[in-house]
């Protein structure tokens, strides 16, 4: 059996607009890939329904050939899927360390075993220096990071990033790629990617998906993506892109 | 004057153990358990009724039922609402109160019930010109050990974590795996057990019980609750020792004018709320419950 998680065939509407229509995305473990768009893609729609925010009207989402569909957020976190929030969503009465703990306590390991790995984490991510203090102090840029440690620790089978370089600055991207390819090589999972920063996709991914209006544009490598007449006009005056590698 | 400190103290801690209680089960689930009163009285029957059997034995069958009965409320009515509104809650936890003021009529009668607990604790120890009251001391020492064990348990134990991390954003610890049902389960035990620790200075204090027992302490201490800062644990304690503390300082101060003591520590309440809104500790992260 392939180990992947797939979302096979995915519809969504709400009402009368169709939001996703007949789009299939999938990640081998051990592998980046990105999910691109321009805005009102349906890129947050089809994230929400591979955790399980969100409900398809049809189409499956498997886990290494388990179906997750029915499954709430919290079963799926236990079935190997771990999430990083747009808005960080961090603790902010609680320390770094203590962030990052709770992605392993939450994925159900012991307390001994969720320090360890917290341990693993704020040293592979470059967090030493502000582990100790408030979640609520942290700039834009750590918070991420300590979005993705604590994501990290509950050593996820595959890893969902949604906008991970939002909001960062120039020597912030470059810590991040880092990052991503230090998961990549010790933690093996697979990654999927959802940005607006091509540059980063292009640099991280050796796969990668575009959505526009619902539709799956083009699925391939990321800088045939870039090249691409489809994904060109798609993105057609969207400022926001960075298509030939700059940030968003 | 020391004994009016040590009485301000010793009102302060009882209602700080009181507004913990209430602040624990509102951080987890954004409850405001109205029935959290019938678990003192719940706590002061048990006293009541078993204390034959010896203190000892006494406390550890009022604390379990207290707790046990903490327990029943969640599973019965509140596990079962999980996705229903504050207001619905609230409702509901005025729905539990209601009915178990009722039950205990039926179970122990509208009258109260009378016992001696501790009839040592009603005694005074002189320090040359200054008599202290020993229920004063009792009472302190037994907030301290409380309020201490449940800052060492929030604070330095994994379930105090995920405790902690549920009152600040119960939506996102839910979706990082934390199991909320253990999470609620065990704020609900803890309310009980603090619920039972305030029946015993009560009921020890006034000597007797009614149905309505736990309602007048549990009104101030959610007063308490609101004005230390909806969701903060510390907030909580804060503010419901400041003001069991207020209340005792009003009734000494006031003398002949006591009766105005409530009139004066609400007029003190809206100041705090008018200067600080979100109480002395603010949770900015209180989101709704998922």
């Amino acid at each position: 059996m392939t180990q992947m998680l797939e979302a096979a065939s995915i519809v969504k509407s709400f009402g009368a607009i169709h939001v996703l229509e007949d789009v299939t995305v999938s990640v081998n473990k051990g592998e980046v890939v990105g999910l691109l768009g321009p805005n009102g893609a349906g890129k947050t729609t089809l994230v929400n329904i591979i955790a399980g925010y969100e409900t398809q009207d049809s189409g499956t989402v498997a886990i290494d050939g388990r179906n997750l569909d029915g499954m709430t957020p919290e079963a799926r976190t236990h079935a190997g899927l771990a999430r990083t929030f747009q808005s960080g969503r961090l603790f902010p009465d609680l320390t770094v360390t203590e962030n990052i703990v709770l992605g392993a306590i939450g994925s159900g390991c012991s307390t001994k075993k969720a320090n360890g790995r917290a341990a693993a984490a704020i040293e592979m991510l470059g967090l030493s220096g502000v582990q100790t203090e408030s979640a609520a102090g942290l700039s834009h840029g750590l918070s991420r990071l300590v979005g993705l440690a604590r994501a990290v620790t509950s050593e996820p089978d595959y890893l969902i990033m949604d906008e991970p370089a939002a909001g960062l600055n120039d020597h912030e991207t470059p810590a991040l790629l880092a990052a991503l390819d230090s998961i990549r090589r010790e933690s093996g999972c697979g990654m999927l990617l959802i940005e607006h920063n091509v540059g980063l996709v292009a640099a991280a991914c050796s796969r990668v998906f575009v959505l526009a209006s619902g539709e799956l544009l083009f699925e391939g490598n990321p800088q045939d993506a870039l090249v691409d007449e489809g994904v060109l006009s798609a993105y057609l005056g969207d400022a926001t892109m960075g298509l030939h590698g700059g940030r968003a | 004057m020391i004994q009016t400190i040590l009485d301000a103290l010793s009102y302060g801690g009882l209602y700080g153990l009181a507004a913990l209680g209430i602040g624990l089960v509102f951080g987890v689930m954004r409850l405001v358990n109205f029935a959290h009163g019938e678990l003192i009285a719940i706590g002061a029957y048990l006293f009541i009724v078993t204390i034959d059997l010896g203190l000892p034995l006494s406390i550890l069958i009022a604390v379990t039922g207290t707790a046990i009965l903490a327990l029943l409320m969640e599973f019965s009515v509140f596990k079962r609402l999980r996705l229903a509104g504050p207001a619905v809650l609230l409702i509901a936890s005025f729905g539990v109160s209601v009915f178990l003021q009722r039950f205990y009529e039926i179970i122990f009668g509208a009258l109260p019930l009378s016992g001696q607990i501790a009839p040592w604790m009603t005694g005074v120890i002189e320090f040359g010109d200054t008599t202290i009251t020993r229920g004063s001391i009792v009472t302190i020492v037994l907030a301290l050990i409380l309020l201490g064990g449940m800052w060492f348990f929030i604070e330095k134990t994994t379930l105090g974590l995920q405790i902690r991390a549920a009152s600040s954003d119960f939506q996102t610890a839910r979706l990082l795996g934390v199991r909320s049902n253990r999470v609620i389960g065990a704020a609900f035990v803890f309310s009980g057990v603090l619920a039972a620790a305030v029946a015993f200075v009560l009921v020890t204090q006034r000597g007797s019980v009614d149905p309505l027992f736990g309602v007048n302490i549990t009104i101030l201490a959610l007063v308490g609750t609101v004005i230390g800062g909806l969701g903060s644990l510390q907030g909580a304690a804060l503010g419901g020792f400041a003001v069991g503390a207020t209340i005792s300082l009003l009734n000494s101060f006031l003398g002949n004018y006591r009766v105005y003591t409530y009139t004066w520590l609400f007029i003190l309440v809206i100041i705090v709320l008018l200067v600080r809104p979100g109480g002395l500790i603010s949770n900015k992260a209180v989101k709704e419950r998922v």
